[in-house]
């Protein structure tokens, strides 16, 4: 009866013991994401992104069970100090970053002064990386919006080039990188700055019109704005050969809500559409996105996603190592290197990834071919070409 | 530079027309009770996405949407007043706070309806250009700026000539007399609230038909609104038109001479200009004598 008895404890103890490690470890991230505010549809979408990523992830393997809290930060910089606080003080491993560099410079700042890694996919900022912040990483970077933009330029030549920027920190980074650049090459610009405020653009593209009269119209600026310029642009008819633009220009949305506008603007895009996904991971992912939010990948979702997967991945690193707690999570960080549906993810000693760079796709009848660069293009630019 | 100005200046009035629009609507409320409805301008953007809603569902034309932009900004209007009326201290400035948060509650329901998209109406009528000889504009900005002066021209008979109108006009100059003269202010405050919804109703969907309207728009409306109210001062409906245009004007030349960067700074020392020289407003003193 006692010898019955002990085998029956010693399997009771086995089986426990197995259930034990066979559980996967919960790991508890955190994220502060503009849900509502000015940013809200960027930072639906960086929700969206992160929401599949994690499901992606919990799903590849049974070991790591990554959870995340989410905050909405209200688009507004305070609240996301406070969203980081919050979360740190809660027990997250590591934050996942909101959106826009005004954003993300102090709230990464609290978190660095927490000891906690921070990543971001949503804020351009050199300055963000010029901090010497040890815990801050990010996957993309103004560079690579200006090196897409640019290179569809040098492909053109145009006589000239007006740029109409919002005063918005990172639209204006944009603004002032490329006149510069464009001007060192020898390239006539001009530089339209516009109160993110504005709802008549007609002034501006007159100026374009009668004094600039450039070939090329570039708009670093957000969605409402893109709508306003290229609205006021149909009415006025300036004698320009393109319409070009910067982030979540040339997405399917776009054309989908403003098709009488959209037509041949060209803007930076890493994936055409229809989406063609050359890599798993990619191919997963707008499986999963279609599944869950049904609709196909965006622009700003993909950065999401593979923040989060970078982020997810170094997790488990750190937990297998048995270093989560002890600060090993900034050395699996520093250590990361993947392709990933932006191109290679990499980060240089100050957390940027100097891989990152954008191809530009242009809107065909509700289609996005990539058109530039040559050695990724789907498609023939069209050029001249304009919306009206 | 002469085609330059000329734009401008068609431009600045066809945008002013519309700060008229939304403008009205604070002005009569601040009129009538002494009470900034910083609301205001989500009650607009309200308008303006059910503008969108009947522009998307039916294929109509979005001012088919104004009855029914009505009926549900006159609901919210209705449910604002009878909570400022339960405030029972220091009214305005209560009402300050409470209009802030139901602000805030319908930005946030309006997120959730429609989601954070931009929106704006896709008819090929309005958006089309049409030209009088050397300046531009979209038919839906001259349908507005038509819009806008008619409903200006009603709101000043409806206020010189209906009971009611005199009776908002004798509450807004003094509360008490009116009260002896054997109007119940109640009725009128609310009477003044009502035709602020229908303003705000017919200001949401002309919005929509000349601009694009997202969830985070009603703060920056109301500020606007704010700015022409106290520009033209209160009472004068002419003068709200007249400060809304020469608004319009003034952000459409910095643009045109300066940079639009500075058109909100230009605003904004014009309103202290006319705070600081003529602390009635443009309009305000010959109007309350009136």
């Amino acid at each position: 009866m006692i010898r019955r008895n002990c085998l029956a404890t010693a399997c009771l103890a086995a089986t426990l013991a197995f259930a034990a490690s066979a559980r996967a470890e919960d790991i508890t991230i955190g994220a502060h994401m503009p849900l509502t505010g000015s940013l809200a549809r960027s930072g639906q979408a960086f929700n969206e992104g992160m929401q599949v990523a994690l499901r992606v992830f919990n799903e590849s393997q049974s070991k790591h069970r990554i959870k995340v809290t989410v905050i909405d930060d209200e688009s507004q910089p305070a609240k996301a100090v406070t969203a980081v606080e919050k979360l740190s003080s809660d027990g997250a491993a590591a934050i996942i970053g909101g959106y826009g560099s005004n954003i993300v410079g102090p709230a990464s700042d609290t978190s660095n002064r927490l000891g906690k890694v921070y990543i971001t996919g949503g804020a351009v900022s050199d300055e963000l990386v010029q901090r010497g912040n040890k815990n801050f990483f990010r996957i993309n970077n103004n560079a690579g919006y200006q090196r897409g933009v640019e290179g569809l330029i040098e492909e053109v030549k145009p006589n000239g080039v007006s740029i109409i920027a919002s005063t918005k920190e990172a639209p204006m980074l944009l603004a002032k990188g490329l006149e510069e650049s464009l001007a060192k090459k020898g390239y006539k610009v001009t530089l339209h700055p516009f109160d993110p405020a504005i709802t008549d653009f007609k002034p501006i593209i007159n100026k374009v019109k009668l004094q600039d009269k450039s070939e090329i119209i570039f708009m670093s600026a957000y969605e409402n704005d893109y709508v306003g310029i290229i609205r006021a642009a149909k009415v006025l008819k300036p004698p320009v050969k393109a319409i070009v633009g910067a982030w979540s220009l040339a997405t399917p949305k776009m054309y989908s809500d403003f098709p009488d506008l959209m037509q041949n603007v060209i803007g930076t895009t890493f994936l055409p559409f229809p989406v063609e996904v050359k890599d798993e991971e990619g191919r997963k992912f707008a499986a999963v996105y279609k599944e869950m939010f049904g609709k196909e990948i965006e622009y700003a979702s993909t950065l999401a996603f593979v923040e989060t997967m970078v982020l997810s991945e170094a997790l488990a690193r750190s937990a297998d190592a048995g270093t989560l707690k002890s600060g090993g999570l900034l050395a699996e960080m520093k250590t990361t290197n993947r392709p990933s549906p932006l191109g290679r993810i990499t980060f240089n000693e100050v957390g940027d990834n100097p891989n990152f760079a954008l191809s530009m796709g242009q809107h065909r009848d509700g289609k996005i071919p990539l058109v530039s660069p040559a050695e990724f293009a789907t498609g023939k630019l069209a050029y001249p070409a304009v919306p009206w | 530079m002469l085609e330059l100005l000329q734009q401008s200046l068609f431009s600045g009035l066809l945008v002013g027309s519309v700060y008229a629009l939304v403008a009205l609507g604070i002005a009569l409320t601040f009129g009538a009770m002494k009470i900034i409805n910083l609301a205001h301008g989500e009650l607009v953007l309200l308008a303006a996405y059910m503008a969108y809603v009947i522009e998307s569902r039916t294929g109509w034309n979005p001012y088919a949407a104004i009855p029914l932009a009505f009926a549900l900004t006159g609901i919210v209007s209705v449910v604002i007043y009878l909570l400022i009326e339960r405030i029972r201290e220091h009214r305005e400035l209560n009402s300050l706070i409470l209009t802030f948060a139901i602000g805030i509650i319908l930005t946030n329901a309006i997120l959730l309806v429609f989601a954070s998209d931009v929106r704006s109406t896709g008819s090929p009528f309005l958006q089309d250009a049409v030209s009088f000889g050397p300046v531009y504009a979209m038919k839906g900005e001259i349908t507005a700026f038509i819009i806008s002066l008619a409903v200006m021209a009603g709101l000043w008979w409806w206020l010189k000539n209906s009971w009611y109108g005199r009776a908002v006009r004798a509450v807004s100059s003094n509360r008490d007399a009116a009260k002896l003269m054997g109007i119940d202010p109640r009725r009128v405050e609310l009477a003044a609230f009502i035709v602020a919804g229908i303003l705000a109703s017919v200001a949401g969907v002309a919005l929509y038909t000349m601009s694009v309207v997202q969830p985070a728009l009603g703060p920056g409306l109301t500020i606007k609104a704010f700015i022409v109210a106290v520009l033209a001062g209160v009472g004068s409906i002419p003068g709200v038109f007249c400060a809304a245009l020469l608004l319009g004007v003034t952000e459409a030349m910095t643009v045109t001479l300066a940079s639009s960067a500075l058109q909100e700074l230009v605003g904004m020392v014009l309103f202290l200009l006319v705070l600081f020289f003529m602390p009635n407003g443009l309009f305000g003193a010959r109007a309350r004598r009136g």
